[in-house]
């Protein structure tokens, strides 16, 4: 038993040889929590979603779902009988109804849910009321999800899995669509996993978010930890926010920690991990973590400018020949060339010191 | 799920049925060889192997040419009536082979219609020695010709399609003519669709009993009749068979490893569908004037031919029980359509729910079916169930079997099963793969149980689909020859079995009736699914 919403209890989920998550423990302790799961495109996320819903069978461990066993070794309620949801990411809809008999199907599973809402809000809110005379090959691919996931949520589950649910939606709508969706699943309590290769989605919609990597659950934490404290030194990596420099260990005593580059010179802020003074480490260095200032005597040179719309992603080289990311507002007094001499704020002050 | 489950064992009875003709002949193959066809090997076969294969060689020719300049002509040009043309050429489908051997026969023979029509246009003479007698192996090249060019030009005419405009202005672009165009870009390009239409020609063109019957033409499936009904030795009968099974699954591996190379050729992104050229003066004259042609001979002589002959022989009307022949016709379609598309539709779901290999690779055998002669089918399965019923005489006090399977309903649809099952389970097989898996999901996530999702979700999606099967069997059952001849009970007549009785019998003449009402009902059902069938996805 568990006495959490839901469960994961050494969950092994097998699709392919290529395609497998093993040990996977994962906890909503509250009903209508948002997680999320991270992770590159085939690593077996989608997997997991069609498990949890008994699309799959569960290769060994446990799912509990409201105090229930869902899920075991000898247990497996037939998808029909769970009252799990899921979103597809192609195209499900079924071909011969029309778009507001696909969103009526959902309607026609009734559970007693405590939660009532009706049709016309989530079509509203999820902007397809021109469509829904329409057949599904008569829509784009971004209006199915849409309506796929209005789907959904008509047939009230207790626990809804949505699998890269705004993928195929335009970017312009996609930002407005996810604040309303998680709005929405707030209000209504609706317990969701979402599952998707995209971070600022990951981050944006959840209360918690589960990163695999290499068929595993490497971190379940709240996103914030995830980006700021990454665990290990391949979720930083998959996360790309930036790079990892040789540092030593000064001062790990004090209630500011200290840490000395040889070019950058003092860093300063809060170990996430301790590590005695005199240990060398590697130091992961976030594009937000450098501050420009033209006055600084550190300066490093510039051998590449990305312009990112809000921002500028510059590469400065040190001597030794690390590469280091720095985000600059594009609105910018002014900008610097290759070659030129870019002045960093020192000391260093870094909210968290990520080091391995 | 368990491999051995309940859909498997259905899946594989169903195969084993199916195959149960090419299992019959390859062992009567190495059975003992009798003393006719030892006479047999030293004699006719080489004759019936050589006529099979110059009727194939002409026809095949005749057929590319029609079926190839026909598409070519439909597909890139503009010009009168070319859209009349698109469809009514595979009327053609509507006039069987035999059908149209009579009205060579009626035309050409002596004092015939081609007599009847120079007399009364210049008067009284003999004109029989200056009228060409079109018969024998020149009337059956004709007739099985005209018959089957559909399948070339259908199949060419849908690769044409797919050739995006793309390559033609590409090919204008690189300086090529538009004679260049066609012989370097567009021709190559539809090869495999071509050789695809060539194989079920040739495959239809070697199964042909009744019109080489009709021109007395010795070929390897008249063969395998006279050794049955001649000469009442089964055993010869199967052994010609196996040779004639040889050449006809060449042709059927021919056939799929063509028809997966034109799915290469069909349209990505960016497709640009032809712009037709509008042709004019003498250009426009020679392209309408070779697809009426080819619509004048292949249906519309046949079919004014029997409407004359019913007519001027009006005694014939009332010798022949036009209602029993409708209502028997209507009693096979209905029965066959409904227990073919009641077992593909299990086994279509059966595979599809239980997702195995296993079962997928024994439906495979389901194909084979089709490609047998119906003349081998029917003799195959006189063979079978002799042999198992002299073995339950033998052994058991049952007594004989023979008459549930030979001469009975139950033992036409049982062969009508096997000739058509391939028919029926992949062309219900073809709409069920455009339902994607994750529909069955959501539907299961959304409450719906297996049965459920079966009635609500998929019946309603292959509904239409299931319609033009049962449209595309009955077309088949009511030209279908040598199984239902063989096979029906006695006094049973369809009107294929009607007209080829009466012209057996030299009452050509009375064959026009049954023949007419067989046209008819075929172009009905021919002009019901022509969307489907000139569908440039098929």
């Amino acid at each position: 038993m568990s006495n959490h919403f839901f469960e994961i209890k050494e969950g092994n989920f097998v699709a392919s040889e290529k395609n497998k998550v093993n040990g996977v423990n994962l906890k909503i302790e509250n009903k209508g929590e948002i997680v999320s799961l991270l992770g590159p495109s085939g690593v077996g996320k989608t997997t997991i979603l069609r498990t949890i819903a008994g699309l799959q069978k569960l290769y060994s461990g446990e799912i509990f779902l409201n105090n229930k066993l869902i899920s075991s070794n000898n247990t497996h309620i037939e998808p029909e009988k769970r009252n799990i949801a899921l979103s597809f990411q192609d195209n499900s809809l079924f071909p011969n109804y029309k778009v507001i008999d696909n969103i009526n199907f959902g309607k026609k599973r009734s559970n007693g849910n405590d939660f009532v809402y009706e049709a016309d809000d989530i079509i509203k809110l999820l902007h397809i009321e021109s469509i829904l005379e329409k057949f599904p090959h008569q829509i784009s691919a971004g209006e199915a999800q849409r309506v796929s996931l209005a789907r959904s949520l008509m047939s009230k589950p207790d626990l809804l899995l949505l699998d890269e649910p705004f993928s195929n939606i335009d970017q312009s709508l996609k930002d407005e669509i996810q604040v309303s969706v998680k709005k929405l699943l707030k209000e209504f309590n609706l317990t969701t996993i979402i599952v998707t290769h995209d971070s600022y989605e990951a981050f944006s919609m959840a209360d918690k978010c589960g990163i695999i990597l290499n068929q595993e659950l490497k971190q379940y934490d709240v996103p914030y930890n995830v980006h700021h404290e990454p665990n290990s030194i391949e979720i930083a990596n998959f996360l790309n926010k930036g790079v990892f420099i040789d540092v030593k260990v000064v001062d790990s005593e004090c209630a500011v920690h200290r840490l000395n580059h040889k070019e950058l010179g003092e860093i300063r802020g809060k170990l996430s991990n301790n590590f005695p003074s005199g240990t060398k480490v590697k130091l992961l260095l976030q594009p937000e973590d450098l501050i420009h200032d033209d006055q600084s005597k550190l300066k490093l040179e510039v051998v590449d400018r990305k312009f990112r719309g809000t921002n500028f992603i510059y590469t400065l080289k040190t001597k030794n020949g690390e590469h280091l990311p720095v985000f600059v507002h594009s609105h910018h007094i002014h900008q610097h060339e290759k070659s030129e001499k870019f002045g960093i704020k020192s000391p260093i002050y870094i909210d968290h010191l990520v080091c391995f | 799920m368990n491999k051995y489950n309940f859909w498997f064992f259905s899946t594989f009875t169903i195969a084993l049925i199916v195959t149960l003709p090419i299992i019959t002949v390859f062992f009567s193959f190495f059975s003992e060889t009798s003393n006719y066809f030892v006479i047999l090997k030293s004699t006719f076969l080489f004759d019936y192997i050589n006529n099979s294969l110059l009727i194939l060689i002409s026809v095949l020719f005749i057929t590319f040419l029609v079926g190839v300049i026909s598409a070519y002509f439909i597909s890139f040009y503009e010009f009168p009536l070319c859209k009349f043309f698109s469809w009514a050429l595979i009327l053609a489908f509507a006039i069987p082979g035999y059908i149209f051997a009579f009205s060579i026969i009626a035309f050409f023979e002596n004092y015939g219609t081609a007599y009847s029509i120079l007399t009364n246009i210049f008067g009284e003479h003999n004109y029989n020695p200056i009228i060409p007698k079109l018969d024998g192996v020149l009337g059956s090249i004709i007739s099985i010709s005209f018959s089957l060019f559909p399948y070339v030009y259908v199949l060419t005419r849908s690769s044409f399609f797919f050739q995006s405009n793309n390559y033609i202005e590409v090919g204008q672009n690189l300086g090529l003519s538009e004679k260049e165009t066609f012989l370097k870009i567009i021709l190559p390009s539809a090869r495999p669709a071509i050789i695809a239409g060539l194989a079920l020609v040739a495959m239809e063109c070697l199964s042909d009993f009744g019109t080489v019957s009709i021109f007395s033409v010795s070929t390897l499936t008249t063969g395998i009749y006279n050794s049955w009904i001649s000469f009442d030795d089964l055993n010869s009968a199967n052994q010609i068979s196996f040779v004639l099974l040889i050449f006809i699954l060449t042709l059927l591996s021919i056939e799929i490893y063509s028809r997966k190379e034109a799915k290469y050729h069909q349209p990505g992104r960016g497709f640009k569908p032809i712009n037709k050229i509008k042709l004019s003066g003498k250009k426009a004259l020679l392209a309408f004037s070779f697809c009426l042609l080819v619509f004048l001979i292949s249906f519309v002589f046949p079919v004014s031919q029997m409407i004359y002959w019913t007519f001027k022989f009006p005694k014939y009307i009332q010798d022949i029980d036009l209602l029993k022949i409708n209502l028997n016709t209507l009693y096979l379609v209905g029965l066959a359509s409904l227990v073919l598309v009641i077992i593909s539709l299990f086994i279509n779901y059966g595979t599809r729910i239980s997702k195995s290999k296993i079962l997928n690779y024994l439906t495979n055998f389901s194909i084979s079916g089709y490609a047998i002669p119906g003349v081998i089918l029917a003799v195959a399965f006189i063979t079978l169930f002799s042999n198992l019923s002299d073995l339950i005489n033998e052994n058991t006090n049952i007594g004989s079997i023979k008459k549930v399977f030979i001469g009975s309903i139950f033992g036409l649809i049982l062969a009508y099963f096997i000739r058509f099952f391939s028919l029926s389970f992949n062309g219900i097989k073809s709409s069920y793969e455009k339902i994607n898996n994750s529909i069955d999901e959501s539907a299961y996530l959304l409450g719906y149980s297996k049965m459920k999702t079966f009635s609500n979700i998929h019946i309603p999606y292959l509904k239409n689909n299931i319609i033009l099967i049962v449209v595309l069997i009955s077309l088949e059952i009511i030209k279908e020859l040598p199984i239902t001849m063989i096979l029906r009970p006695f006094n049973f007549e369809t009107f294929a079995t009607q007209a080829y009785i009466y012209a057996s019998q030299d009452l050509i003449e009375a064959a026009a009736l049954p023949s007419l009402f067989l046209i008819s009902w075929s172009t009905i059902l021919i002009l019901f699914s022509s969307k489907y069938i000139l569908s440039q996805k098929n």
